[in-house]
């Protein structure tokens, strides 16, 4: 057996899926709170019965959204407070995104990298403030609907058309995430290592010379 | 940007003040009430058109919609929601038709009934629009708004009396996807929202009084007088009411010498399109709100659980100025 190298915590891993599974769950349910599902029939589709009833899609996004928050405040306060911010964008990342994803598709060759590929942490930071705006403008929504705050008006209406909208964006922001995970056979470790917490020693040696090397000194 | 404590504590109330209406439940439920007394109101026998329908119409035409034809369907369905050939049909709701007056017998005494929108208390209309087209004011009346609405309906599937209507052919949507999405303007009675904001009364108030003097269907005035006048009313002459309990409670309250429930299985009986349930619960608050509450407290704990967390783990500095490079 080929040597391995931790990449993932386990509980980086049980954030990472509990934010996804609960993500997808409150896309599709969100669309759902939509005037979509009828008109295209999905309610007539066996076991989506259910979707055509607004105050049930409005339930599963709600329990969906307990998954979602309490990771999100997980995620941003635990690694915040621990300085954990490897992830977070560096010097030059937009010039070696460029050459990183270059190399993907065949051109040219890939920079050396840390843990994190340049690319991932610029779309980190870009899917970080989505879900944050989504998380902010949600918890909005559910305490007007408590009548805990009263909004003015037109605050309740920007409110709602700022979660509608970065829905959209969040929609097309995870579509990217697992194309360019799925189609690319070069981040293939990379999604098994957000299975397994572990990537190969060749691969990190190779891809991301800059963090195996910095382990090996250690 | 210089801020003593004071100033900062003033310029973030200012900055609340400005988001927030108030915090008191009695600014969620708006200033002002109608009371619809069932026991006046005689459909206007001898009249062309009831006199509240008439004056809605003449007040409100310039905002009725003008749908730019031919109309595409909703697709993929071969379907779309078009009254514009019927603007004179005044026995039911419609996008020119904001109030209508509700025939039903029962023992053989006709009764009639405005239907209009009840403007409710915590709106379903309101508070579920994904395009925040609809907004409940302060004086308590739930407005569409004609440029934001996409037409996808979901008021009308939300509202336990279904009062919005849909006019295809106008609005947002014509310009955004026309084929695929959207379905035209949502209409429906929102107070005379203008007048209100005036202090001025809604205008089929002041055509039924008109009409009927002190005798008048309608009494429309401060929220607090009219849900006392009701409560007051129903005591001394043994009325029924509706309206004040039914989803959580509206700013429109029904009195009536026969009680909601014969109203209600005569309605059901006649399959009318609108009809009027006495059981109604509001399901924002009886099926949203205690999830809601859940999904607040497990965000608290979860902060704290990370803060806990966080400090437990907390890392050596060497391995702290590792994760820095």
């Amino acid at each position: 057996m080929k040597n391995r190298i931790k990449r993932h915590s386990k509980l980086e891993l049980l954030e990472h899926w509990s934010i996804a599974i609960s993500g997808i769950v409150l896309l599709f349910t969100g669309l759902g709170c939509l005037p979509l599902y009828k008109r295209y029939y999905i309610t007539d589709l066996p076991g989506f019965g259910w979707t055509g009833d607004f105050y049930n899609v409005t339930v599963v996004h709600y329990i969906a959204s307990i998954v979602f928050l309490s990771a999100v405040i997980f995620h941003i306060v635990y690694h915040g407070l621990r300085g954990d911010f490897s992830l977070l964008p560096k010097k030059g990342d937009i010039s070696k995104s460029i050459k990183v994803l270059a190399a993907m598709i065949g051109l040219g060759k890939e920079p050396p990298s840390e843990k994190y590929l340049p690319e991932q942490r610029i779309a980190y930071v870009g899917i970080g403030f989505i879900i944050i705006l989504l998380t902010v403008t949600g918890v909005i929504k559910v305490l007007k609907n408590l009548e805990w705050i009263v909004l003015s008006p037109s605050i309740e209406s920007i409110n709602t058309l700022i979660h509608t909208l970065s829905g959209f964006i969040f929609m097309l922001a995870v579509i990217v995430h697992v194309g360019t995970v799925v189609l690319f056979k070069s981040n293939w470790p990379l999604l098994r290592s957000m299975f397994t917490g572990y990537v190969d020693e060749d691969y990190a040696k190779h891809r991301h010379s800059l963090w195996y090397e910095k382990i090996k000194k250690n | 940007m210089n801020l003593s404590r004071r100033g900062f504590l003033a310029f973030s109330s200012m900055l609340c003040g400005s988001f927030l209406l108030g915090n008191s439940a009695d600014a969620a439920k708006g200033k002002y009430a109608t009371l619809i007394d069932l026991s006046k109101c005689d459909g206007c026998t001898n009249e062309p058109i009831p006199r509240c329908v008439k004056a809605c119409r003449d007040y409100n035409k310039e905002r009725f919609p003008e749908p730019k034809k031919p109309i595409l369907p909703y697709w993929p369905r071969k379907t779309y929601e078009d009254w514009s050939d019927k603007r004179d049909k005044i026995d039911t709701l419609t996008p020119y038709n904001w109030i209508f007056v509700q025939k039903v017998n029962i023992d053989d005494k006709q009764i009639n009934i405005p239907r209009r929108c009840m403007h409710c208390d915590n709106p379903p209309c309101v508070r579920e629009c994904p395009f925040g087209a609809l907004t409940k004011q302060p004086e308590g009346n739930s407005v569409i708004s004609d440029k934001l609405c996409f037409g996808g309906a979901k008021c009308r599937d939300v509202c336990p009396w279904h009062i919005p209507q849909r006019q295809a052919g106008v609005g947002i949507y014509l310009q955004i996807l026309p084929k695929y999405a959207g379905g035209g303007v949502m209409y429906k009675c929102d107070l005379c929202k203008d007048r209100i904001k005036n202090g001025e009364e809604p205008a089929c108030v002041i055509a039924c009084r008109d009409r009927l003097g002190q005798n008048a269907v309608f009494t429309f005035g401060d929220r607090n007088q009219i849900y006392e006048l009701a409560q007051k009313r129903a005591k001394e002459e043994g009325l029924y009411i509706y309206g004040d309990k039914q989803n959580g409670g509206t700013s429109t309250i029904y009195i009536s010498k026969v009680p909601f429930e014969t109203i209600e299985k005569a309605l059901k009986a006649n399959k009318e399109r609108f009809q009027m349930p006495v059981k109604l619960e509001n399901k924002i608050e009886s099926t949203f709100n205690p999830i809601g509450k859940i999904a607040l407290a497990s965000g608290v704990i979860s902060m704290l659980g990370a803060a806990i967390g966080a400090i437990k783990s907390k890392k050596s500095p060497k391995e702290a100025e590792d994760s820095e490079k």
